[in-house]
């Protein structure tokens, strides 16, 4: 019981760190997606930048979504990659090899986010219950 | 709109800087044709620091052992050359900087085969002695190539000393010092190779029979005794001819010479590499023939004054700024001819103040009659360049076989494009079977009145070295964040292919790179086969012009300006152009905070080509991300990714192709007939050299030069590295 707790606490505690990295992705990519887009070039950084934007701040208030859409970006960059350099392995080293060691960590954090949110539903707010208490 | 204003100032300041050019450009024949009507200075392209005129005495230290002037010989005069070591070297000889007269890095050595190569191990490794000593800035890439003739190997150092070593156990017979200074060192402290040369008028048995000629980075041509390394006292003065006569007012290292001369029936044919990018009226790049006999004064060929030969008066000079010549010239004794790979004009980026005459040989191969210094032929590679794709490698002599039957004494030319051309020697036309065709080129460009050629030459029917043109998915990098920055650095250049003129309002993509395709280390030709061995690099460039103004802001300047830091730039790199009115920056196209190049790899690659059938017989990336990482860190990953490689392959008879090059620091053997990597070991430097084989008493060894390269980021060593099976012997 006491080991689910603590690896319940890293979960939360690896979301939050994970939600500041991906927002702060997230801002990268939008502004400069912006910037390529304005010249001319692809919009897969706005795109995927606004998806991980509502992530990592998902992530930041611990919910479960957050790492859904980040995986959703994940498999939509996944099959961004194919569609521009197909098989060729070279081309999938910058699109794919940082954002899956990321998905990866996202994924092991899922299961402390859910049993966080199954908490927060049964005691009617995670904010609320100590202070109803107080009351 | 923004070029209005800036046309305007042309036109009104085109009268004065007309005036100028005129009096800068005098040269001794006082006339420069095409100089004038298209000259396009503004106000602001007076530098701050505006160069002594070119009649000025030279600076101290460029004439570096005060050697008087060399009297002229009527070339008529020169003795028959009696048959030299290079035309038909020994079987267990390399003879020349590309084994032979054909230059084509062939040995018919067959010792060493893929099934035995993997047993080679050290035999001895040889200490040259030159390198950066104490607050010295690291300007070496020694790229030497020994030469073997008999038991000794003869070779240079980076910085000229001569010396003879026992092919057999790397012990120093003799040593020649030339005294090179460290303010000669120009761009690189390099030196490729010496020539061997039997004398026609010294009888065997006495002193300087035998000689070794070399030049050298301060412009000397020092020729010592085979035997003992000591000078020739008849030849020029005590040995040496100072080659900087007739050059007019310079500074150490902005003229230097890094190439061995050919001997061609009797005249030593000096070509000299003038730094890049300085100022437009640059020391000449006159191409001078010298008697290999007595030193004396054969002939010159003064671009912009074809009809004088002769060498200029005291107080004149060769007219300043014409294309330089600083590959490796390959000689032809049947045809009487030198095949000269030429350079561009002083002031690489900028055409509009170049002669006709120029514009006609320059990035070109140029035929010159050994006899008179008169061209017989000319075939340009680039017209009117702009980006730097001067020819690089030596040309190889060949054999070339044509469908119906008939042999073409052809000469292959590689070039930094990637096109090779195959020509007939005896007219500089494309072999039949390789046709050239002149297809279009962006033009007329968007720098004012310096129009690009609407057409440039491509050689169609010979495997392209390189890839299609760069796509915004090709960036890379090793995350998205860099991909994403590569992008938007794609997106906000210029680019429309090869040949995208150079701009000044944004940066342009230079690609293929001004290292090439081909670069100095040139191609290796097995003419029993037929195969072409080429090595070559995928390195685009981002370049911008600059305007006077901000190149002044950028602190570029000119290397004879009195504020110039001589560990600050270089001929590579970002440059003054000064008497022009824009500055160049270049850098490689790549992320500037990880230093990642910003396309995808491979880099550089080897590949084999069948001539007769034109076919790729196998490519691969050649060189590894061991010693290649972010921020110029090690991966140690045996991963082969393909770098940036200088420096050539050599072939032999034994099927097997030898080449080090590339940025990993490794010597390979390569299978020929698979393209699969044999053999290789770990160099205590960089591999920047062509290497070379040979046999001593039954034993064949592999030695190359592991001297680094600083603009290749590769470590510096003095080593030369010799292999050998191990208890082999006949």
């Amino acid at each position: 019981m006491s080991v689910g707790v603590q690896t319940g606490r890293v979960g939360l505690v690896g979301a939050i760190l994970l939600g500041g990295l991906i927002t702060l992705f997230g801002l990268i990519f939008v502004v400069g997606g912006a910037n390529l887009a304005a010249l001319g070039g692809s919009f897969y950084y706005v795109i995927c930048g606004l998806v991980l934007l509502a992530s990592g701040i998902l992530l930041l208030l611990r919910r479960a979504l957050g790492a859904a859409l980040y995986l959703l970006a994940w498999i939509g960059t996944l099959a961004w990659t194919v569609y521009e350099v197909g098989f060729d392995w070279w081309g999938w080293l910058p699109r794919l090899f940082g954002p899956t060691i990321l998905a990866v960590l996202v994924a092991l954090c899922l299961p402390a986010l859910r049993r966080y949110e199954t908490f927060r539903s049964t005691t009617a707010g995670p904010v609320s219950g100590p202070d109803r208490r107080a009351v | 709109m923004r070029r209005f204003p800036l046309l305007t100032t042309t036109l009104l300041c085109s009268a004065l800087a007309l005036a100028q050019a005129r009096a800068q450009v005098a040269s001794h024949s006082e006339r420069i044709p095409g100089m004038g009507n298209d000259s396009a200075q503004d106000a602001s392209s007076a530098s701050k620091f505006t160069a002594p005129p070119p009649g000025n005495p030279q600076a101290p230290g460029v004439n570096a052992a005060n050697l008087p002037d060399i009297s002229e010989i009527d070339p008529a005069t020169i003795p028959a050359m009696v048959p030299q070591q290079s035309a038909n070297p020994g079987h267990d000889d390399w003879a020349a900087y590309g084994h032979d007269d054909n230059q084509d890095r062939f040995s018919p050595l067959t010792q060493l085969t893929p099934e035995n190569v993997g047993g080679l191990k050290r035999a001895f490794v040889y200490h040259t002695g030159s390198k950066p000593g104490p607050g010295q800035a690291n300007k070496w890439a020694a790229e030497t190539t020994p030469i073997k003739v008999g038991n000794a190997l003869y070779m240079c150092s980076a910085t000229n000393d001569i010396m003879r070593i026992d092919a057999a156990t790397g012990e120093e017979k003799w040593r020649f010092k030339a005294g090179v200074q460290y303010h000669s060192i120009p761009y690189t402290a390099a030196c490729k190779g010496v020539v061997f040369y039997t004398s026609s008028t010294v009888p065997e048995g006495q002193h300087c029979h035998d000689r070794i000629v070399e030049s050298t980075l301060d412009m000397r041509l020092i020729a010592v005794d085979a035997q003992d390394g000591k000078a020739c006292e008849s030849f020029g003065t005590g040995g040496q001819v100072n080659l900087m006569q007739g050059m007019g007012e310079s500074v150490p290292g902005f003229v230097s010479m890094t190439s061995p001369p050919p001997i061609v029936n009797g005249v030593v044919v000096i070509n000299q590499e003038v730094l890049d990018g300085q100022r437009r009226w640059a020391p000449s790049g006159v191409i001078r023939g010298y008697d290999a006999e007595s030193g004396k004064f054969a002939w010159a060929w003064d671009v912009n004054n074809p009809d004088d030969h002769h060498q200029p008066e005291p107080g004149k000079f060769y007219s300043r700024g014409t294309p330089n010549s600083w590959a490796t010239m390959t000689g032809d004794n049947e045809l009487g001819l030198v095949y000269v790979p030429t350079g561009n004009s002083a002031a690489d980026y900028y055409s509009a103040l170049r002669s006709d005459k120029e514009n006609a040989v320059s990035s070109s191969i140029v035929a010159i009659d050994v006899k008179t210094g008169s061209p017989r032929w000319v075939f340009q590679t680039v017209h009117k360049d702009v980006w730097d794709y001067d020819l690089g490698s030596q040309p190889t002599k060949l054999d070339y076989k044509a469908a119906d039957g008939t042999v073409i004494p052809a000469l292959l030319v590689p070039t930094k494009r990637g096109q090779t051309f195959v020509l007939d020697r005896r007219t500089g036309k494309p072999v039949p079977d390789y046709p050239v065709e002149e297809k279009p080129a962006p033009s007329p460009g968007v720098v004012p009145n310096d129009p690009r050629s609407p057409t440039q030459p491509w050689s169609v029917a010979f495997p392209r070295l390189g890839f299609p043109p760069l796509k915004e998915s090709d960036m890379w990098g090793m995350s998205p964040i860099d991909q994403l920055f590569c992008r938007i650095k794609y997106r906000r250049a210029a680019y429309v292919g090869e040949f995208t003129p150079p701009h000044v309002d944004r940066p342009w993509i230079e690609y293929p790179g001004y290292n090439g395709g081909s670069d100095w280390g040139s191609m290796a030709y097995d003419p029993a086969s037929g195969i072409v061995i080429a090595n070559w690099n995928n390195t685009p460039m981002y370049d911008q012009l600059v305007t006077r103004k901000q190149a002044d802001k950028l602190g570029l300047m000119s290397i004879d300006d009195p504020n110039y830091n001589p560990s600050g730039g270089g001929a590579e790199g970002n440059g003054a152009m000064s008497d022009t009115p824009y500055g160049i920056v270049v850098t490689p196209f790549w992320d500037q905070y990880t230093h990642m190049m910003c396309n995808k790899p491979p880099y550089g690659m080897i590949e084999a080509i069948d001539i007769h059938t034109h076919k790729v017989l196998w490519q691969k990336p050649l060189g590894t991300a061991r010693a290649n990482g972010p921020w110029g860190l090690p991966t140690f990953l045996p991963l082969n990714i393909g770098t940036p490689n200088n420096g050539g392959p050599i072939v032999t008879a034994g099927g097997l192709v030898f080449v080090a090059a590339a940025t990993d620091n490794l010597i390979r053997a390569i299978d020929v007939k698979t393209g699969k990597v044999v053999w290789s070991d770990v160099l205590p430097g960089g591999g920047q050299a062509t290497p070379m084989t040979y046999m001593v008493d039954g034993k064949q060894y592999l030695a190359i030069m592991a001297g680094g390269h600083h603009f290749m980021m590769t470590p510096v060593s003095d080593e030369l590295v010799v292999y050998a099976l191990p208890g082999k012997t006949g």
